[in-house]
């Protein structure tokens, strides 16, 4: 029985398409934007951290060497550095987490009205465009010498001075990344929420289980991707954010400081080593967290 | 009844594993999904709910399950006040319309889900799960993923998965409608076999008929969020007590008439195809009354026998359809009603736009009172349609 | 039922919510109140109402600090620029975000490795884009213009565009462009007649979402800007080396106003979007 090619088992046919040639087409502003503006620049600049530091036009010369890499790891702040950078982001990750979880839960499953879902995630984006700087600046009227916090303590006479350390810890910082970053770790995880087929958690709960089990093993499991994509784009965030340490971190260096404070001195091949420590330690992160965690999930099929 | 501690005493004496008094739910303020529904389950029965689309069935057993809340009069399960119990504290377990798989969970974690929330002994799931498993016919599936399962394995694994916890009260919604024709009847003989094995109360909703008739050893018709009729199926099919259910169970001949009289046993109806013949009942005198008259598509003979019966008709066939083992055919009288009637290849006419007799007797049909267990509806309106 | 018990954790919830909203917006809200603040400094308690850190005319000898918003010619500069780029970033990022959404719809050679290297834009630190560019510009002396600060800021949106974009793909929506040109429609009406129209509010939204992001850039535009620079450049030059009065506070105030009208708007569009 004469029969045309039948297609393989795993083979999906790709509906409709825009014509053979046409869609890597259509690939080229992205792809070309992409290449000059992301992978150029990185590129360059990891050969530029090969370079040797000279007083020059270009601030450095064109010639190669490691010693930059054997003064940065030899350097006596470089672990404190590096340790204070990775785990300030992670903590500040982690807390958006706390705060983000929740939320999205809350606008997944506890609001039906969708004017009012649009409305505070609305809400939750205002602060992201009140500019990086003001926005840590209002802070200092509530922790600041003269602040809020301070002023309520001394009328109550809980203190006799007011404390000018509140601004000045990695507290503040984690507030204020909160306050920012939040936006950026509820919306995958709510986009994760929304896909979840409600009918998994009626048969959960039919199956016996308790409200808190249908939280972990069918919400939490289910929304992973977009918690993983919610947790990588805050770690990644607030690892190079060096605006926020810069202003209130009290003297805790980041990496992110450093690089831009070589920047401003023109220590390109400098600034660069420790920019590429900087890239390394984020796409050691990232590697790791798509291992665990098919974020194409959360886009197609 | 309620005794103390929410305990219905009565309805645990008597085995009633279910029971819903005056059960009530809105859904927001406009739409009343459930009025006023009150009804028993014995153990151990095969219970069947039908009725059309949006009846409320599907409610109802949410509603059963705990997923959904009532907002007025109480539900027992095995004698308990269930309002303020939660889902998973039921004595009961569901297999969801669309089946609800986890996708992130294998065959084998699928179905032992239930086991591991009840805390049982990690130790025993594998046997449980295998059995559960060959008790549906999947035996050798755990491993697999939900998604490589087709429609009716994944059917299956539900089932599997929600015996597998042992309830006092299986829930299945809409068991049979994802499923194509062939693999119905299939399933339709399991479900029996099954329910036999073990002997578990199965509450079951449909909204095709037949499949009700066939699984049901109770048959409860719904309507709009009320209950038209409770039975036995054939008692039901026989003898429906209201038009709906005349009319959702199974195919009929309906006429609005009136009573003229009663002679011996058998009243004369007035219809739109002259006076016709019925039974009487013993009890209530309907002379006088209207009605609606009703028979059935198979209790009526074309051609020569017709002539002997106590109703017989002139008519011109129009249409036959054929089921490979009966006709049914649509004849047409006089004044433009229709008629089917349903026969063996051999007997049905062979010549369609001929002249026939059709006939019935008085035993045969029914009188039937009122159009719906729904207040206020016009009998006309209810059989011919708006 | 479950009442009880779903009550408590439900307010347990709404109230941790509420935290997380006052955390977030206090220092808005005290923002805006001391704005008016007639002290110099930011300071409780408050002294006395006025506008004068809005709208107070200079007398020709402040500086940054102590000029009012209105008559801060600098800010309104930066003002402009932002728009500018904002502006800039939206169409671009509207452009690709649409473009690379259409195509990662299909298997395509590369698929995987496209998707990763897009999303890229918005994994790697700014600080690494930014130094980058920074190095980048300095060996093919390009000039600095303000298009070359927008196609930073899409390269970090249009990941997250993208995502929200097929996130909220409707599955069906190739079935109707195959229904389309197996009824003989060209490539180009499929796409204008049944792609657009049905996607149109997500494409709007990738085009605010562009606006947004580039608006409040710091980082990367930092290491770009020339000049005056965009509205989080200059304020962030500004404070480096003025004192913190409520002027800044007043220039907060007017940016969150209008960031909350744009939203507003935003938000209006979104909910048009959803069935």
């Amino acid at each position: 029985m004469a029969q045309g090619p039948v297609p393989s088992p795993g083979k999906k046919t790709s509906g409709f398409r825009i014509g053979g040639y046409s869609s890597y087409l259509l690939l080229v502003p992205g792809l070309a934007i992409a290449t000059i503006f992301m992978i150029l620049p990185l590129a360059i600049m990891t050969v530029v951290s090969f370079y040797t530091t000279a007083p020059s036009s270009t601030g450095y010369l064109k010639i190669f060497t490691a010693q930059n890499y054997i003064d940065f790891f030899t350097a006596p702040n470089t672990p404190t550095l590096l340790l204070n950078t990775f785990s300030l982001a992670l903590i500040a990750a982690v807390i958006c987490f706390a705060f983000g979880f929740p939320l999205a839960y809350f606008l997944t499953f506890r609001i039906k009205n969708a004017t009012f879902k649009n409305y505070v995630i609305t809400l939750l984006i205002v602060p992201f465009l009140i500019d990086a700087s003001i926005r840590t600046v209002a802070w200092i009227a509530i922790l600041g010498r003269d602040g809020i916090v301070n002023y309520a303590l001394l009328s109550l006479g809980a203190i006799h001075s007011p404390i000018t350390a509140l601004l000045f810890s990695r507290n503040t910082l984690y507030i204020i990344w909160l306050q920012t970053y939040i936006v950026f770790m509820e919306f995958p995880i709510y986009l994760a929420m929304n896909r979840i087929d409600p009918d998994l958690i009626s048969a959960a709960k039919v199956l016996k289980a308790p409200p808190h089990r249908v939280l972990y093993d069918i919400v939490f499991k289910l929304s992973l991707p977009g918690i993983i994509c919610g947790f990588v784009f805050v770690f990644v965030s607030t690892l190079g954010d060096y605006v926020t340490p810069n202003l209130w971190a009290g003297g805790v260096q980041t990496l992110g400081l450093s690089i831009s404070r070589y920047s401003d001195n023109f220590l390109w091949p400098y600034a660069s080593v420790l920019s590429t420590m900087l890239l390394i330690i984020s796409v050691i992160v990232l590697f790791i967290s798509f291992k665990v965690v098919d974020i194409r999930k959360l886009v197609y099929e | 009844m309620n005794g103390p501690f929410g305990l219905n005493t009565w309805s645990m004496l008597t085995l009633k594993v279910l029971e819903s008094k005056n059960l009530t739910k809105w859904y927001g303020k406009e739409v009343l999904a459930l009025n006023n529904i009150s009804f028993e389950v014995d153990e151990g029965d095969f219970f069947v709910i039908i009725g059309p689309s949006g009846c409320g069935k599907s409610t109802l057993l949410k509603v059963i399950a705990g997923l959904l809340d009532y907002n007025a009069g109480e539900l027992f399960i095995k004698g308990t006040d269930v309002k303020q119990i939660p889902p998973h504290k039921r004595d009961i377990s569901m297999m969801l319309e669309n089946y609800a798989l986890f996708p992130h969970m294998s065959v084998f974690n699928n179905i032992s889900f239930g086991l591991k929330m009840l805390g049982k002994d990690r130790s025993t799931f594998d046997k449980d799960v295998k059995d559960s498993l060959k008790l549906v016919g999947m035996e050798g599936y755990e491993n697999r993923s939900p998604l490589e399962l087709s429609g009716g394995q994944r059917q299956r694994v539900a089932l599997a998965r929600a015996l597998v916890v042992n309830p006092g009260v299986l829930l299945l919604d809409e068991p049979l409608s994802h499923v194509d024709y062939r693999l119905q009847r299939k399933l339709m003989e399991e479900l029996k076999l099954l329910h036999q094995r073990l002997g578990t109360t199965f509450i079951l909703t449909t909204h095709v008929q037949e499949h009700g008739l066939s699984l049901a050893e109770t048959l409860m018709v719904m309507n709009t969020g009320v209950i038209e009729q409770i039975g036995k199926p054939n008692e039901i099919y026989t003898r429906p007590q209201t038009v709906f259910a005349a009319r959702f169970v199974g195919d009929i001949n309906l006429f609005s008439g009136e009573v003229s009289g009663k002679q011996g046993g058998v009243y004369a109806v007035k219809t739109a195809l002259g006076e016709l013949k019925v039974a009487a009942a013993a009890g209530k005198d309907y002379t006088g009354h209207k009605l609606a008259y009703g028979v059935r598509p198979e209790a009526i003979v074309v051609g020569e026998e017709a002539l002997k019966c106590e109703n017989h008709v002139q008519a011109k066939g129009i249409n036959s359809y054929y089921f490979g083992n009966a006709v049914e055919c649509v004849f047409e009288m006089t004044g433009g009603v229709t008629m089917k009637a349903t026969m063996a290849p051999e007997v049905a006419p062979t010549l369609m736009h001929d002249r026939a007799v059709l006939g019935w007797s008085a035993r045969d049909s029914m009188l039937i009172e009122k159009p719906s267990v729904i207040e206020g509806l016009n009998i006309e309106e209810v059989i011919y349609g708006k | 039922m479950e009442c009880t018990r779903m009550k408590l954790s439900d307010i347990g919830i709404r109230a941790y919510i509420a935290i997380l909203i006052l955390l977030i917006y206090t220092p808005i809200i005290l923002m805006v109140v001391l704005s008016t603040n007639t002290s110099g400094r930011i300071s409780f308690p408050y002294e006395g109402f006025t506008t004068k850190w809005y709208n107070g005319k200079p007398s020709g000898f402040e500086y940054g600090s102590y000029i009012s918003a209105y008559y801060d010619w600098a800010f309104w500069i930066a003002f402009q620029n932002t728009v500018y780029v904002a502006f800039a970033a939206a169409i671009m990022t509207t452009i690709i975000v649409t473009t690379v959404a259409m195509t990662l719809r299909h298997r395509i050679f590369g698929r995987n490795a496209l998707f990763y290297i897009i999303l890229l834009g918005f994994l790697v630190p700014g600080v690494a884009l930014g130094l980058g560019n920074n190095i980048l510009f300095g060996i093919m002396n390009w000039q600095f213009t303000w298009w070359i600060a927008a196609m930073l800021d899409t390269v970090y949106a249009v990941p997250f565009g993208l995502i929200l974009m097929m996130a909220r793909f409707d599955p069906d929506l190739m079935l109707y462009e195959r229904a389309a040109s197996v009824l003989r429609a060209s490539p180009l009406s499929v796409f204008r007649r049944i792609t657009l129209p049905l996607i149109r509010w997500e494409v709007v939204s990738a085009a605010i979402f562009g606006f947004v992001l580039a608006w409040g850039e710091l980082i990367r535009t930092s290491f770009v800007a020339r000049g005056t620079g965009v509205i989080s450049t200059y304020i962030s030059t500004q404070l480096a080396i003025n004192p913190i009065t409520p002027k800044w506070y007043a220039v907060g105030t007017i940016i969150t106003g209008i960031s909350i009208i744009a939203l507003v708007f935003m938000g209006f569009v979104l909910s048009r979007g959803q069935k």
